[in-house]
């Protein structure tokens, strides 16, 4: 393209005007994104979700090898709403499992300091944010899950979704709460937990569903390293 | 540069005089059933504007309110069912006649040209209809439409996970738009609430333009059609009351969870692929469409003198019934199947190829063996 004197001058008044009404215009992006103020260009930052301490339940229900019970966390998120805040909520289950294990995943997210025979999983299936279920007899998961036949080691209790079957093992060496089959992408989510006497305390949970914060890596980890 | 826009220009003012959005030129063809298709397109579009309209004067647009409105409305206002049935049964038939009119322009060769542009605005709008399927009926806010909400929304995350995608976020942004925060709630319900009202508007005005410009006209059934379809809609939606499922609670996820009809041998595909090749192979599917007149350049129109986009048609079909009924039969053992289906595909594709590759050759070895003269003496007698 051939560039002559009138269309160079032409060019350079157009740049600051297209700029002025783009900045003008830039507020117009919380009606796509609500989270994001006045002037801020950045589509990507997420929120910083707040839960705090949480007592979910108590010990005395999970005295046997499987015992379990289904809880909820509840964080919250400054939004532009017309409430000021949304809340949501992370359906967890805490059960026992038949032998300590060190509640760490394969992404080095510790839930728990030290070995546990009491786990608390996040329900969000990691693959698309469905609920899945705590399945304490594994022939369910082969009648109810699509016909998956877990291997003789992992005949055990499971954990399992509805919506594309994704199959969790609680007990998976060295990565408790991974996926042994389907679609997800990696294991259940940890909730990071404290146990004071009988009371069963979320203090933290795993990020990256979308029921959450879907925070850039850069702020995870100003945020973990705030936490430890 | 210029030569290439000039070029552009001509080819889409040359596609645009030969726009058919709903068959209206080809009524000479009516005896064909196939042919009225496009008729009852408009038809089926116009009933679920009228109905919708009807439904949003009771409907409240709240997670609290949506569920409750909807019922009152169907259970307690004078033909409120019906009105609803005719909603949902119209947007059903919608659907299927876009896509038996996508299938009867794909066999006949239609889209070829110059039905280039009438071929690919078909193709968008049922991407379009089954936007404000999935937009619609979440807005009853039951079980069914919370989860496919839910799932559909988390699918675009994983466009972060390509490579350099990373760093923008724009997979997460996309979610985030379209959720209106970082979560599913009342600024989703009201996001998908406009987006499902906008875009039959906006086409609505657009097919208007169009039919002001062209003077053409927009309805091409007899009467008698007309009234068999609708009394069939009226009856369906009298004898299928439209389901209303269970209110949408977001701490439990049934089990077995079913998409609409339309979306279920997708929903079969994300539960075999890995998440971030189910949001891409959509694409895929949708891109071959938009493009499958620029692949298929031969001037051929029946279906047997194109083998493999002849294949190609009826394996997507095969594959749309297949994993419909495999998921309807909740049969999904995800690390026996996909290996099966993929070498089925291999072999499909291979042997499409071998057989459009032995008829081309067939074909032009008959061309050499014929006399020469043959062709040249046509436009002679044109002249």
């Amino acid at each position: 393209m051939k560039m002559d004197r009138r269309r160079l001058i032409k060019t350079l008044t157009a740049i600051p005007i297209v700029g002025g009404l783009l900045v003008i215009l830039s507020p117009l992006l919380r009606y796509l994104k609500p989270n994001d103020g006045p002037f801020q260009i950045n589509m990507t930052a997420g929120d910083t979700p707040s839960g705090g301490a949480q007592v979910v339940g108590s010990t005395a229900a999970l005295q046997k090898p499987w015992d379990y019970f289904y809880f909820t966390y509840i964080q919250s998120f400054p939004q532009y709403d017309v409430d000021g805040y949304k809340k949501a909520n992370i359906a967890g289950v805490a059960l026992k499992l038949p032998q300590k294990v060190k509640f760490v995943n394969a992404s080095g997210y510790a839930g728990f300091d030290g070995e546990t025979d009491v786990v608390l999983f996040q329900r969000i299936c990691p693959h698309l944010g469905c609920i899945f279920n705590f399945v304490p007899d594994w022939h369910e998961v082969t009648a109810g899950y699509g016909g998956f036949v877990p291997p003789k080691s992992e005949q055990h209790s499971l954990m399992a979704c509805p919506c594309h079957l994704s199959i969790y093992d609680p007990t998976f060496p060295n990565d408790p709460g991974n996926v042994i089959s389907g679609p997800a992408p990696r294991g259940a989510r940890y909730f990071k937990f404290e146990i004071k006497g009988q009371d069963v305390i979320v203090t933290g949970a795993e990020t990256g569903g979308i029921a959450e914060c879907p925070a850039p890596p850069g702020r995870l980890a100003r945020r973990a390293g705030a936490e430890g | 540069m210029e030569a290439v826009l000039a070029n552009l220009r001509e080819w889409l003012q040359d596609r645009k005089q030969h726009l058919d959005l709903f068959d209206e030129t080809k009524t000479a063809q009516q005896d064909n059933p196939l042919y009225i298709v496009g008729g009852l397109v408009w038809l089926s579009w116009m009933v679920v504007i009228v109905t919708g309209i009807i439904l949003m004067v009771w409907y409240i647009p709240t997670t609290t309110g949506a569920y409750r409105s909807i019922l009152h409305l169907t259970e307690d206002i004078p033909f409120g069912w019906l009105v609803r049935g005719m909603h949902k049964y119209g947007a059903d038939m919608l659907v299927i006649t876009i896509t038996i009119r996508i299938y009867r322009m794909y066999f006949a060769g239609e889209y070829k040209k110059p039905g280039e542009l009438s071929w690919m605005i078909l193709f968008a709008s049922l991407v379009l209809a089954m936007i404000s399927g999935i937009t619609g009926y979440a807005l009853i806010w039951n079980q069914r439409a919370f989860w496919a909400a839910k799932t559909v929304l988390t699918v675009p995350t994983y466009y972060d996970e390509i490579p350099g995608m990373g760093k923008l976020g724009i997979g997460h942004a996309i979610a985030y738009i379209f959720l209106g925060g970082p979560a599913l709630g009342q600024a989703t319900l009201t996001r998908f609430y406009s987006i499902h009202y906008g875009i039959s508007v906006v086409f609505a005005i657009l097919a208007e333009i169009f039919f002001y410009r062209t003077r053409r006209r927009r309805l091409n059934l007899s009467f008698f059609t007309i009234g068999i379809v609708l009394a069939f809609l009226a009856y369906v939606s009298f004898d299928q009351l439209a389901a209303m499922g269970r209110w949408a609670n977001p701490n439990r996820t049934p089990l077995p969870i079913l998409s609409d009809w339309y979306f279920l041998a997708l929903y079969q595909v994300v539960k075999y692929m890995p998440p971030l090749w189910a949001g891409i192979a959509p694409g895929l599917l949708i891109g071959y469409g938009m493009i499958v007149p620029f692949l298929d350049r031969t001037k051929e129109t029946r279906a047997f003198e194109r083998p493999f986009f002849f294949v190609v048609g009826v394996y997507a079909l095969a594959m749309f019934v297949g994993f419909t009924a495999l998921i309807m039969l909740n049969i999904a053992v995800i690390s026996r199947d996909p290996p099966i289906i993929f070498a089925i595909t291999v072999v499909v594709i291979t042997l499409a190829f071998a057989w459009e590759m032995i008829h081309r050759r067939r074909k032009a070895a008959l061309a050499a063996s014929r006399p020469a003269p043959a062709p040249a003496r046509r436009p002679a007698a044109a002249s």
